[in-house]
């Protein structure tokens, strides 16, 4: 039931199928991918946190005679 | 007036709680199964009548 | 409580009386223009008029597609139209819990995940809540603007989690999980790879993090 759809407007051959578990070996290596893009973009986050606290606290060690 | 709070005449909805929810869904899902049984069945009568 | 099933009556500024997120009529997490659309198409006037949280569900286990609006006359999804319909009924949380925990129907489970990144309120909450959801690996169908695309629940969780935007609406303000860790207000999130994540991560270290289709 396509409601509000111009009859005109969808082709099938557009859509996307989303049966699960046609190759499900595949489906679960594709997750694991994108799991692990995750996990690494959010370790990336906290090293680039860490970095910018060092660095802070490295200029705030520095004597004003370094600092200049 | 309770028909027409019922069919939503009124203007006013009943607010479901949990329970109701839960019963509404296995209800639905039970309809989806016995659909299905069906197409089944129907399915087998037209292979059968096929075959005849 | 009651609600009425006009939403143009729940949009009436000076006469609004139901229930608040973030101290405003949550009709307003969607922007003008949508809400507008919603209430004008077909699907939101003959298909969720009257709807209480039971009832939403007869819609809700028929959606075969999630998205935002599409077309050249950016018509609203029928799942738009029900997260609107939830704006509009506010449902108990164990409500909401129960469409998102319930295992068959993705669909319901993706229109929970996006109510609660919309509607609830404590950031720690919403992370401890949807991130579980980033183990189920299920397709999903989306319409664009223009036409298909293929996600997943794991993803669309993602970008309900980091993304600003999705669906047509801007998601409102929701503090970065590190800031949360930063509080201890969150514990760090364990992949559900579990022990598989070193061994994936020792594997394709070099290569750039692509594994083989």
């Amino acid at each position: 039931k396509a409601w509000d759809d111009d009859a005109a407007n969808i082709d099938p051959e557009d859509e996307v199928d989303d049966t699960d578990d046609v190759d499900p070996e595949a489906e679960r290596a594709s997750w694991k991918l994108r799991e692990l893009k995750r996990v690494r973009r959010d370790r990336l986050a906290i090293e680039e946190k860490e970095k910018e606290r060092e660095e802070i606290e490295r200029r705030r060690n520095l004597t004003a005679e370094e600092r200049e | 007036r309770q028909h027409l709070v019922a069919s939503g005449e009124s203007g006013e909805v009943r607010r479901a709680g949990l329970e109701e929810v839960k019963t509404r869904f296995e209800y639905l899902v039970a309809k989806r199964e016995e659909a299905k049984a069906r197409e089944v069945v129907d399915l087998g009568e037209r292979i059968e009548v096929a075959r005849e | 409580m009651a609600h009425h099933a006009d939403a143009k009556r729940a949009l009436d500024e000076r006469g609004y009386t139901g229930s608040l997120i973030r101290g405003d009529n949550p009709l307003k997490l969607f922007e003008k223009p949508v809400r507008d659309r919603i209430i004008e198409s077909y699907y939101w006037k003959e298909q969720c008029f009257g709807l209480n949280a039971a009832t939403l569900l007869d819609r809700a286990l028929e959606l075969t597609f999630i998205g935002g609006t599409y077309g050249v006359a950016q018509r609203p999804t029928p799942f738009l139209c029900l997260a609107f319909k939830l704006l509009q009924l506010t449902p108990d949380k164990e409500i909401i819990l129960f469409y998102l925990r319930q295992e068959e129907f993705k669909y319901l489970r993706a229109l929970a995940a996006f109510y609660i990144r919309l509607a609830w309120e404590k950031d720690a909450e919403v992370y401890e809540t949807l991130e579980p959801y980033l183990a189920d690996a299920r397709k999903l169908k989306r319409r664009t603007r223009e036409g298909w695309a293929l996600t997943h629940v794991d993803e669309f969780v993602d970008d309900l989690l980091v993304k600003s935007r999705i669906c047509a609406t801007t998601l409102p303000k929701l503090n970065p999980r590190l800031f949360l860790e930063d509080e201890d207000k969150l514990e760090p999130r364990i992949s559900a790879l579990g022990e598989e994540l070193e061994e994936l991560d020792g594997d394709d270290g070099e290569s750039d993090g692509e594994v083989e289709e």
